[in-house]
């Protein structure tokens, strides 16, 4: 199980504008994590990190390289090998941010069963799932509560279970303990480490915090525009 | 499914609700002006249908009585009897006058002559809400009910005071002006007889002071139920000194000349403020779905489709829409009455007004719909 690709990235290059004010983000990048990995993805700020995170999840086009999801390639070269990346996003791919980025006008139930729906799950379907999952991140008695009711630890709970209401096969979070204090963003990635290992999911998690780094399986590092993979033990001697 | 239309509405119903009745208001507003214009019209043609007559004879090269002064003889009534396809007639005057009303104000109104024993009553008893017509060839008068008064109060009108019999609604001239009824002799001493200082300065003068009465404005006639209004109206025209105008072309008159004026600007403001309200409508729907952007974004980030978000925009435009309409109806039959002028409120009125406003927010949200279909993903996340 351990062996299958969750995510592999060839050669992705990312340019932004052209002639005098192009700006390279990434040259000729290549990354891999597997299915059951964490990884974390560190990097001065404005190195790319969310830009990088942002073409594995199909939502910005890469200007050159292969992208793999799963076994599926979805960007080969120039343009999208899928149909429709949307599709892909709420099918294969659970977002984390660093606030919680719920829809506001839905309750904590809604939340969660909206991306199920939405691919054709039954009601049913989904709203065992999503009972599943609030009973999983202790919050199963907010579940009728609106967002703007729950305090910030609680709605990041929702937003994890969100994320992984699709049974995603990558989960890609972007500074998602930026906002919590060590306590709680300890309490968070202990909570992502144990849905790797429990749901064979890849994880690869944007962070600036090197305190978390010895909760993941590898390091993405960006430098010189490209990513360099190494062990957090190797990372911190570095 | 859940339906986000529903939700996001249910979260903020207040809000949604408050908007909904402003543009109601709005649209309450727009119809009341409608109901002024379709108001106007009818009070045109309120004393046309009430004197019920088919040819209307005035003074010669005159479009009398309503669009121009006309002053014809009274006896003329029983001239026009004397044609074989006349089957009554009746002399009328009207004459503008301001009256004080029980609280004191002065109100101008539009005073109508007529014979109590005639063959013609302008009296339509269905107006009558209270007392009855003349039944006196003198001091008797039948008032508008918005003036006030109860029957058995008195008026001073002129030289005399007379006592209220009757009461009516919705009887107004064409400008709108609550109606009174005097009698014919009563109306021709308002009209035409002068004041006695005015008589005494005119014989001081040397004038020769005539006080003929026995003119009248307008001699009305019912013709044969077989008979051709059109031709007999020719015929009259004939006889030098006269015009006579059959029912349709008397309306025609009243709609085109006396009114036409009026109507074409209550026209323009109703055209006017449709457009401010559906640019209004335009501007709250593209607001609200602008305050929507970031939970559009974060949609469109988690891989909800476009058209469930382009559904949520449209279901919303519909669903206030269908509100404001309600509350706009709602608006305007609360207050349709206030307004002193008649309004006139029609169902049909409302439903043109309700597809207009529902296909111009439709279009407008299109504008909104383009600007969801555009959100970047990335800006939930401020990227």
């Amino acid at each position: 199980m351990k062996n299958e690709i969750g995510i592999k990235v060839e050669n992705l290059t990312k340019i932004y504008g052209t002639g005098e004010n192009a700006v390279h983000v990434l040259e000729n990048a290549s990354l891999e994590v597997k299915k059951g990995e964490f990884a974390a993805l560190v990097a001065p700020s404005g190195a790319g990190k969310t830009t990088l995170l942002m073409m594995l999840g199909c939502v910005i086009e890469p200007t050159s390289g292969k992208i793999w999801l799963g076994e599926e390639l979805v960007w080969d070269e120039d343009h999208w090998s899928i149909s429709d990346t949307k599709k892909i996003r709420r099918e294969k791919i659970g977002f984390i941010f660093q606030a919680h980025y719920l829809i506001p006008f839905l309750n904590v139930i809604e939340n969660i069963k909206l991306v199920p729906l939405v691919n054709g799950w039954s009601e049913t379907k989904a709203e065992k799932k999503a009972m599943e999952l609030l009973e999983y991140f202790d919050i199963k008695d907010k579940r009728e509560a609106m967002p703007s009711e729950l305090s910030g630890g609680q709605n990041q709970r929702v937003a994890i279970a969100r994320a992984l209401s699709n049974e995603p096969q990558i989960i890609l979070a972007d500074e998602p303990t930026a906002a919590l204090d060590m306590e709680r963003a300890v309490k968070v990635i202990k909570l992502l480490r144990k849905i790797v290992e429990e749901q064979n999911v890849a994880i690869i998690m944007v962070t600036h915090d090197e305190r978390l780094l010895p909760y993941c399986d590898k390091i993405l590092s960006i430098q010189n525009r490209k990513v360099v993979t190494t062990t957090p033990d190797q990372h911190l001697i570095v | 499914m859940i339906n986000l239309a529903y939700k996001d509405i249910a979260h903020s119903y207040l809000k949604f609700i408050i908007t909904a009745m402003g543009v109601g208001m709005l649209l309450g507003i727009v119809m009341i002006m409608i109901g002024v214009y379709r108001g106007m019209i009818i009070d045109a043609q309120v004393l046309l249908d009430d004197v019920g007559a088919d040819l209307w004879i005035v003074q010669e090269n005159t479009l009398g009585p309503f669009a121009e002064s006309s002053r014809i003889h009274e006896d003329l009534k029983n001239t026009l009897k004397t044609h074989p396809d006349i089957v009554k007639t009746a002399a009328l005057t009207f004459l503008n006058l301001q009256i004080q009303t029980p609280g004191g104000v002065m109100k101008r109104v539009y005073c109508i002559g007529y014979n109590p024993f005639g063959d013609i009553v302008p009296v339509n008893p269905k107006r009558l809400v209270a007392g009855r017509g003349l039944q006196k060839s003198h001091y008797e008068i039948v008032v508008s009910h918005k003036l006030g008064f109860k029957i058995k109060d008195t008026i001073k009108l002129g030289r005399n005071i007379y006592t209220v019999v009757g009461i009516t609604k919705g009887v107004v001239s064409s400008g709108g002006d609550p109606a009174v009824f005097v009698s014919l002799k009563d109306s021709q001493e308002l009209q035409f007889l002068y004041s006695n200082a005015r008589i005494r300065n005119d014989r001081a003068r040397g004038l020769k002071v005539d006080a003929d009465a026995h003119l009248v404005n307008t001699v009305v006639a019912k013709t044969s139920p077989s008979s051709d209004s059109k031709k007999i109206a020719e015929e009259i025209k004939r006889w030098k000194h006269l015009n006579a105008f059959t029912v349709q072309e008397e309306r025609e008159i009243l709609t085109k000349n006396v009114i036409e004026t009026a109507s074409k600007q209550i026209g323009m403001f109703t055209i006017i403020l449709i457009v401010v309200s559906t640019i209004i409508i335009a501007l709250i729907i593209y607001t609200m779905t602008l305050e929507k952007i970031k939970e559009i974004s974060i949609m469109k980030l988690i891989g909800l489709p476009n058209i469930m978000i382009i559904k949520m925009i449209m279901q919303e435009t519909i669903i206030l829409g269908i509100l404001a309409f309600i509350f706009g109806n709602l608006f305007a039959h609360l207050i349709w009455d206030k307004f002193p002028k008649r309004v006139v409120l029609e169902n049909g009125d409302a439903f043109m007004l309700f597809a207009i406003i529902l296909i111009a927010s439709i279009l407008a949200s299109l504008f909104g719909v383009y600007k969801a279909l555009k959100a970047d993903p990335l800006a939930a996340i401020g990227g």
